[in-house]
């Protein structure tokens, strides 16, 4: 699954460590979702959603 | 909440826990290869094993060190290193005493039976940990990137068992000490950590 994260993120001049702290995630995981590599589960991806203010579909996009 | 990156003035080898490992089984080869020369034996390798051991602390710093800067150390994986290291410490220092009493003592009956089990009584703890890092780790991520590496060494043990027992089976392998399962698993779960770390780069690369 496709994300806008790195664009959102860099939008809002934070850097991974800053949405990791944000999230209460680690660095590495914002990263592996960044990249593709993971799929966050329901509940991450609402708390990702709730910290930019969009709906999730506006963040997490289908292949 | 993963704690922030806390390395600096850590030196080379205190972010190289593979090197620390590698100390550790050279070590314990190298005690191993003093038995069988007969310079060391029985209650002689005891300090030896024990200061081999000891190399385990820091492995573990450096794995913390190492978590840390690549932004994945969370309380709970800080917990599981450290319970890991009083695992692995207990592990040899029981292996140590049992292979002792059992060299030097002739023990007989219940006893034979005790030093036989003693060993073994710290893989009730390592299965503790591991059950509670699955429980106790919020962070999704890093709990799927573990029990991935977990279930290849797991694929690795049943693998390397299934192939290697009928290898016995049919009389073309020596016998091997079924004690061994502990080592490859850990061997995989390693292969596991570098597969994943590999996998991120790449896709860190993309």
């Amino acid at each position: 699954m496709r994300n806008r994260l790195k664009v959102l993120r860099a939008e809002r001049d934070w850097s991974q460590q800053d949405l990791a702290e944000r999230l209460q995630v680690s660095r590495q995981s914002v990263n592996a979702i960044e990249t593709g590599k993971y799929d966050p589960s329901l509940p991450l991806a609402f708390r990702i959603a709730d910290l930019f203010g969009l709906p999730i579909e506006d963040i997490f996009l289908k292949d | 909440m993963p704690e922030k990156v806390t390395t600096s003035g850590t030196g080379f080898a205190g972010r190289q826990p593979g090197l620390w490992a590698l100390a550790f089984a050279a070590a314990m080869c190298a005690i191993a290869y003093c038995e069988h020369r007969g310079i060391l034996g029985g209650w002689r390798s005891l300090p030896f094993v024990a200061a081999a051991a000891l190399l385990m602390v820091p492995l573990t710093k450096a794995a913390n060190n190492r978590q840390a800067a690549a932004g994945a150390l969370s309380p709970a994986t800080r917990r599981y290193n450290r319970r890991m290291l009083i695992w692995s410490v207990g592990y040899v220092l029981c292996l140590g005493i049992a292979m002792t009493v059992r060299n030097y003592l002739d023990p007989q009956g219940p006893l034979l039976w005790a030093i036989a089990l003693l060993p073994s009584a710290p893989m009730i703890f390592f299965v503790w940990t591991l059950a509670r890092y699955v429980i106790e780790e919020e962070d999704e991520y890093l709990r799927y990137r573990q029990t991935s590496a977990a279930l290849i060494g797991l694929a690795l043990v049943l693998l390397a068992g299934t192939l290697w027992g009928f290898l016995e089976t049919f009389g073309v392998a020596p016998h091997v000490p079924a004690w061994w399962v502990v080592p490859v698993w850990a061997i995989g779960l390693g292969l596991g950590q570098m597969i994943m770390a590999s996998t991120e780069r790449r896709a860190g690369r993309a």
